[in-house]
């Protein structure tokens, strides 16, 4: 069942350069998990899990706190692997009109 | 062809959210009288049974549709008011006590129950699937117990906005400087199964006094959880001139129309040690007023906007888009999710840039309010 249509087929495709445009495949340097990533500035990172990768993360996966509240930080070592694909210029740094 | 931007403000959903609601404290309901409260499209009845069970029904029998919140509790029943059909927590009518038997098919809509921080909790599906108890909220294990306060809870309508607007606020970055006068320096989002977390720090505007965040001599660190589509715990520790503070807000709301919710917020603050209780209470209260003065703030942006469907972000903003998709999951028929819907997803917003911008704002607006002041100083003597 629908919810919140849109009613212009444009929203669809700002839909798609919000969420995915621009997203670089990352391999994690330690472990299996390969996330998309983005950097539109220095200070800014969109990272994007699959189910299998977060299955593949043992970092996050050892975050069990029956609140959650734990597995609400990044893992260290995907943060690592993202900081290395920026300077290596695989993740080029910038946004494009705001995406 | 025009390259004039309009809006798209889509059609907003006929259908009420999948999840675990909140209708306040459970004390408000237990004194054996039946109670309403608007929700999901209708009204809905609540009483204690004798087993201490809350119980949570539709408001309108299913016989005549008379209004069963004006009705009796009978036994572990509520009776309506119309012919006195006694309908049980279960959704079935137990008895008419002038009929030879029972309609078979008498069964209402029931909601589930759960009690969680002392809030009554109730379970909304239009597939009608039994309630997911793995998903409730967490219990907070200090309150309730002599470390915190009591609740302080309290409610509000709103009217012509769609609740989520109100979810729209965990990636709004932005407004925390606009709407409720604060400098947030830290700004993170993280969207996973059925939670959406939003982590700030922030200091108040010196250049404003008007509640919510803005007081200039405090800092403040939240970390906000939305379990499931309508209950969100904050957890913030305020800094107010090294007077550190624990402070538990909890921001919940039950829908009530397609274009109308209940908003309804509590507080408990962890009481700080050496201080005799009419102190703590002073400060509770003085929380409880500034974060109810934030939700007004936000209320009348709500009551004026419209609705967006294609919003037009700038590179400050935060994942609007994301959080959406994730919100979209309780709108939709479980064999329908799609994996998006529920995958981690983190940002961090980059909020040097904005702070950089604002600060100079707000230094411009103290220098000319200092001017202003001194300018009329003479005259007011």
């Amino acid at each position: 069942m629908a919810s919140f249509v849109p009613t212009d087929p444009d929203t669809l495709e700002e839909q798609r350069l919000y969420t995915s445009a621009r997203m670089v495949e990352v391999q994690c340097l330690d472990c299996l998990a390969k996330v998309t990533a983005k950097k539109n500035s220095d200070h800014h990172t969109s990272i994007q899990w699959s189910t299998g990768a977060r299955a593949a993360c043992p970092e996050l996966c050892r975050r069990t706190r029956p609140d959650g509240r734990d597995s609400h930080q990044a893992c260290p070592r995907m943060t690592a692997s993202i900081d290395a694909a920026v300077r290596s210029g695989e993740i080029p740094v910038g946004a494009d009109d705001g995406y | 062809m025009s390259d004039t931007r309009m809006l798209d403000q889509g059609t907003t959903p006929i259908r009420f959210a999948r999840g675990w609601h909140c209708l306040g404290l459970a004390t408000a309901y237990d004194d054996g009288k039946p109670h309403s409260i608007e929700g999901f499209g209708t009204k809905l009845v609540i009483w204690k049974d004798s087993k201490g069970e809350l119980n949570v029904l539709d408001g309108f029998c299913r016989h005549m549709g008379g209004d069963l919140t004006q009705g009796e509790v009978k036994g572990d029943n509520i009776a309506c008011p119309f012919h006195d059909w006694r309908w049980g927590g279960d959704g079935k009518c137990k008895e008419i006590p002038y009929a030879r038997r029972v309609p078979l098919r008498a069964r209402t809509q029931r909601y589930e129950t759960a009690i969680v921080n002392g809030q009554l909790l109730i379970w909304n599906d239009p597939e009608g699937s039994a309630a997911d108890r793995s998903i409730l909220p967490p219990e907070l294990p200090e309150v309730m117990t002599d470390k915190y306060t009591d609740w302080s809870w309290h409610t509000k309508e709103i009217n012509g906005s769609h609740c989520r607007e109100l979810i729209d606020n965990v990636a709004d970055m932005a407004h925390f400087y606009y709407v409720h006068f604060a400098f947030p320096t830290s700004f993170r989002n993280i969207f996973e199964g059925h939670t959406a977390t939003q982590f700030m720090e922030s200091t108040g505007r010196p250049d404003k006094t008007e509640g919510g965040y803005s007081d200039a001599n405090s800092t403040l660190k939240s970390e906000a959880t939305y379990y499931g589509p309508s209950y969100m715990i904050n957890w913030l520790t305020v800094d107010y001139k090294g007077f550190v503070t624990e402070v538990i807000l909890i921001n919940c709301h039950i829908p009530t129309g397609p274009d109308s919710f209940l908003l309804q917020y509590g507080i408990a603050v962890q009481k700080p040690e050496g201080l005799d209780e009419k102190t703590v209470n002073y400060i509770a209260e003085r929380y409880t007023e500034s974060f109810g003065d934030g939700f007004l703030q936000d209320v009348h942006i709500w009551e004026n906007k419209v609705a967006v469907q294609n919003p037009l972000l700038c590179e400050e903003d935060g994942p609007v888009y994301q959080l959406r998709r994730w919100y979209e999951q309780f709108y939709t028929d479980v064999a329908d999710l799609k994996p998006e819907m529920t995958d981690r997803f983190e940002f961090e917003v980059d909020t040097t840039k904005a702070n950089e911008y604002w600060h100079a704002e707000v230094a411009d607006n103290l220098a000319r309010r200092a001017a202003d002041e001194s300018t009329q100083e003479p005259v007011s003597h």
